[in-house]
C-alpha cells in the first residue's frame, strides 16, 4: 500500500498490506522483505476484536497440498506406472484422487483408507477408459483386503458421483489368457503343453460367450469363469494329450493362482456343452460324459447359436418344476416334433431344458414356510404372567451374582502378578 | 383445506345429474390408506387443471373404488398382507377420452377398457406380486435413565456385555423380536413382521423394564425401516438392466451378486438379484415398498427375454 513506506533491502515503494494468518503484515512486494509486522500474540480483548482464525477453519488447508495429500498422489502414480498405463490414465486418477481429499470425510480418514483410495481412483479411471483391471489386482498390489476396498469404493463412486461402466468382459479375457505363461517353450513345461495365443484366445472368448448366454456370468465373479473357459479351450485343442492333466495343474504350468469357484464355473460349463451335445445328431451316439465331451467342443462352439436355441427354451414363466424337466428327458417327447424322424427310436433328442441361471435350477435349500396372517393391532393387553416368564427370581439372582463372582475369581488368578 | 366440501367448488355452477358425482365421496378416500406423493391432491390445488381433468380424475377414483369392492369380495387375500390389495399408483396420472363437461353420465361407465392403459383389473397392469415384509426397525423412548446392570441381572432374556456394546440385548419370544435398550432410556427394537407386531413388542419390553423397577414410559414410537423381499420368478440380466438404469443401479459383479437399484421415488433402495428376486428396504411406510415394486416391476419385465 503507497504512503511513504519504502524497503530497507531493495528501496522499492510497492509495499502490501498482507496478513499471515492472524499477523497483519506490510512486505514489500518485490523483494518479499516484511518490513513491518503486528503483534502475533494478542490480549483476550484484542482477539475478540481482530477475530482471529484457527488453521482448520481457514482456507489455507485447501490452498496447500498436505503432506498426506502428496504422498496419496505420489501413490497414485507410483501405481500406474507399476501397472504400465498410459499417462493420460495417470493425470485422470491424480484428479480424482484431489478431488475426492476435498472432502472432509476422506481428508480425515486413515491412513489404511487413504491408501486403498488411491487404488479406488486407479481403478475408476482404467474402468472409464475401458482398461481392464480387476479389483482383486488392486487388491493384491496394495496389500488391501477386499472388504476395506469395496466400502471405499462405493462410497467414493456416490461422493463424486461418478459414472463407473462395467467391466469389460472381452478385453478381461484377452489381457488374462495373455498372462498365461503357456505360449512359449520351457523347460518345466513340456513341448504338447504349449499353445499358440490367437487359437486358444479365440477359443476362450467364445467360450466365455457362450457362458454369459447361458446365465453362467450374470451375478459372479469374471475371472473363475474365464480361468475355466480358458482351460477348457486349452484342452480342446489337443485333446489327446491334455485331458488328464487337472485344473489346479494347469493354472501352476500356466503361473496363474486358481481361483476357488473356478472348478465349480467349470462343471457348469461342461453341463452346458453336453447339453448341447445331445442335440447334435452325430455326437448323440456316442453318449459323451464330462470328459469326451471336450474333444467335441470345436463343434460344439461353431454351431453354439443353434445348439443353444434347440438345447434350451425360456420358461413361459419361469420355474416349473425344474427338477421334472431333468427327469423328462427320457419321457414326453412331444416337443421335439416331427424333424427327428431320421433317427432311430429311443434315441431322440432330450427335451428342452429351461435356460435359467443355476441358482433357480437347483432345488431350495429350504422352504420358508409363508407366516400365516398375523392378526396383531399392536394395542393389546399384555398380561403379567407373560411379562413374568422374562423375569429372574430372586433364588436365580443370588445363584447368578455368585456364578459371575467365582467366574471373576477364575479369571483373576491365573495371572499372579 | 376442507375436504368434507359437499360439492367441490367447480362443479358447483356445472348442472351434475343426481347420482354421478355424489358429493359425498371425500377426494381421500378411505379404500386408499397408502398416501404417499402420487395420491391425488385436494382440489383446491388445482387452479392449472381444467374442469375435464378434475372429472377424469374423480371418474377414475370411483372407477378404483368399484374395482376394489369388487377384489375384497372376490376375496383371497395376499399373503402376509393386510388384507388389501396396493392401489395402483400408475393410474392416477393417465388421461383417456373426457367427457364433456355437463354430460357426465348417469353412472360411471363399465370395466371394460377402451384402451390397453385404462387399468380394466388391476392384475393386467400390476404384477400380481406382492412384496413381504421380513423385518421391521422401531425406536422408542423410555423416558427414563435406566441401570444396564440392573436389567441385565434381573432379566433371564437379556444379555449385556459393556465392552463390546454399550446397551443391552434384550429378546421376546412373540412377537419375536430383539431390542436394544441404551442407558439413555431409548430402545431400537427389531425383528417384527409387521408394524403392529413391532409395537407390540416394543410395549412388551417397556413393559419387562417397568417390572424391573424403572418408571419406563412409551414415548415418540417411530418406525425407523422397514425391509420387505419378493420374487418375480423370472431370471433377470443385470448386466443389461445397469446399462439402461445407470444413474440408478450398480452392479459390480466382484463385489456383491445383486444389482443396487436406488430408486428416487420412493427413497427406496432394491437389490435385485439374477433369480428374479428382490429385496427392498428404506421405507418409513408399508406402501413405499409397494410403490417401490410396482416400479420397478415393469422395468425388470422389460429384461425378461434377451438373447
Amino acid at each position: 500500500m503507497p504512503g511513504g513506506g519504502r524497503c530497507p533491502d531493495c528501496g522499492s515503494a510497492e509495499l502490501v498490506e498482507d496478513a499471515h494468518y492472524s499477523q497483519s503484515q506490510l512486505v514489500c512486494s518485490d523483494c518479499g522483505c516484511v518490513v513491518t509486522e503486528g503483534v502475533l500474540t494478542t490480549t483476550f480483548s484484542d482477539e475478540v476484536n481482530l477475530r482471529e482464525v484457527a488453521y482448520s477453519r481457514s482456507t489455507g488447508e485447501n490452498e496447500q497440498v498436505s503432506r498426506s495429500q502428496q504422498r496419496g498422489l505420489r501413490r497414485v502414480r507410483d501405481l500406474c506406472r507399476v501397472l504400465q498405463l498410459p499417462s493420460t490414465f495417470e493425470d485422470t486418477a491424480v484428479a480424482y484422487y484431489q478431488k475426492a481429499y476435498q472432502h472432509p470425510g476422506i481428508r480425515a480418514a486413515r491412513v489404511q483408507k487413504k491408501e486403498v483410495l488411491v487404488g479406488c481412483c486407479v481403478l475408476i479411471t482404467c474402468r472409464q477408459h475401458n482398461w481392464p483391471l480387476t479389483m482383486g489386482t488392486i487388491c493384491t498390489l496394495l496389500y488391501a483386503d477386499l472388504d476395506m476396498f469395496s466400502g471405499t469404493y462405493m462410497q467414493i463412486v456416490k461422493l463424486l458421483g461418478l459414472d463407473v461402466p462395467s467391466l469389460c468382459l472381452a478385453d478381461l479375457v484377452k489381457t488374462y489368457c495373455s498372462s498365461f505363461k503357456l505360449f512359449q517353450a520351457s523347460p518345466s513345461m513340456p513341448a504338447k503343453f504349449m499353445e499358440d495365443k490367437e487359437k486358444m484366445l479365440s477359443r476362450t472368448l467364445q467360450l466365455v460367450e457362450l457362458a454369459d448366454e447361458t446365465w453362467l456370468v450374470t451375478g459372479r465373479h469374471p475371472l473363475p469363469v474365464i480361468t475355466a473357459a480358458a482351460f477348457l479351450a486349452w484342452q480342446s485343442l489337443q485333446p489327446s494329450a491334455r485331458l488328464t492333466c487337472s485344473l489346479a495343474r494347469f493354472c501352476k504350468l500356466a503361473n496363474v493362482d486358481l481361483p476357488y469357484p473356478a472348478s465349480s464355473r467349470l462343471q457348469e460349463l461342461l453341463a452346458v456343452l453336453l447339453r448341447m451335445a445331445e442335440q447334435l445328431a452325430w455326437l448323440q451316439v456316442l453318449k459323451l460324459d464330462k470328459r469326451s465331451v471336450v474333444k467335441h467342443i470345436s463343434d460344439l462352439l461353431q454351431h453354439r447359436h443353434t445348439l443353444i436355441r434347440k438345447a434350451f427354451r425360456e420358461g413361459p414363466s419361469g420355474v416349473e418344476a425344474p427338477a421334472e424337466e431333468l427327469w423328462g428327458r427320457g419321457q414326453g417327447q412331444e416337443e421335439v416334433g416331427n424333424g427327428s424322424s431320421d433317427l432311430p427310436k429311443g434315441k431322440r433328442p432330450a427335451s428342452p431344458a429351461l435356460l435359467l441361471p443355476p441358482c433357480m435350477l437347483k432345488p431350495p435349500k429350504r422352504v420358508c414356510p409363508t407366516p400365516p396372517a398375523s392378526t396383531v393391532t399392536g394395542d393389546e393387553d399384555i398380561s403379567d404372567s407373560e411379562i413374568e416368564q422374562y423375569l429372574r427370581t430372586p433364588q436365580e439372582v443370588r445363584d447368578f451374582q455368585r456364578a459371575q463372582a467365582a467366574k471373576r475369581a477364575a479369571t483373576s488368578s491365573p495371572n499372579p502378578p | 383445506m376442507d375436504q368434507n366440501n359437499s360439492l367441490p367448488p367447480y362443479a358447483q355452477g356445472l348442472a351434475s345429474p343426481q347420482g354421478a358425482m355424489t358429493p359425498g365421496i371425500p377426494i381421500f378416500s378411505p379404500m386408499m390408506p397408502y398416501g404417499t406423493g402420487l395420491t391425488p391432491q385436494p382440489i383446491q390445488n388445482t387452479n392449472s387443471l381444467s374442469i375435464l381433468e378434475e372429472q377424469q380424475r374423480q371418474q377414475q377414483q370411483q372407477q378404483q373404488q368399484q374395482q376394489q369392492q369388487q377384489q375384497q369380495a372376490a376375496a383371497q387375500a395376499p399373503q402376509g398382507a393386510s388384507g388389501q390389495t396396493p392401489q395402483l399408483f400408475h393410474s392416477q396420472t393417465l388421461t383417456t377420452t373426457a367427457p364433456l363437461p355437463g354430460t357426465t353420465p348417469l353412472y360411471p361407465s363399465p370395466m371394460t377398457p377402451m384402451t390397453p392403459i385404462t387399468p380394466a383389473t388391476p392384475a393386467s397392469e400390476s404384477s400380481g406380486i406382492v412384496p413381504q415384509l421380513q423385518n421391521i426397525v422401531s425406536t422408542v423412548n423410555l423416558g427414563c435413565k435406566l441401570d444396564l446392570k440392573t436389567i441385565a441381572l434381573r432379566a433371564r432374556n437379556a444379555e449385556y456385555n459393556p465392552k463390546r456394546f454399550a446397551a443391552v440385548i434384550m429378546r421376546i419370544r412373540e412377537p419375536r423380536t430383539t431390542a436394544l435398550i441404551f442407558s439413555s432410556g431409548k430402545m431400537v427394537c427389531t425383528g417384527a413382521k409387521s408394524e403392529e407386531q413391532s409395537r407390540l413388542a416394543a410395549r412388551k419390553y417397556a413393559r419387562v423394564v417397568q417390572k424391573l423397577g424403572f418408571p419406563a414410559k412409551f414415548l415418540d414410537f417411530k418406525i425407523q425401516n422397514m425391509v420387505g423381499s419378493c420374487d418375480v420368478k423370472f431370471p433377470i440380466r443385470l448386466e443389461g438392466l445397469v446399462l439402461t438404469h445407470q444413474q440408478f443401479s450398480s452392479y459390480e459383479p466382484e463385489l456383491f451378486p445383486g444389482l443396487i437399484y436406488r430408486m428416487i421415488k420412493p427413497r427406496i433402495v432394491l437389490l435385485i438379484f439374477v433369480s428374479g428376486k428382490v429385496v427392498l428396504t428404506g421405507a418409513k411406510v408399508r406402501a413405499e415398498i409397494y410403490e417401490a415394486f410396482e416400479n420397478i416391476y415393469p422395468i425388470l419385465k422389460g429384461f425378461r427375454k434377451t438373447t
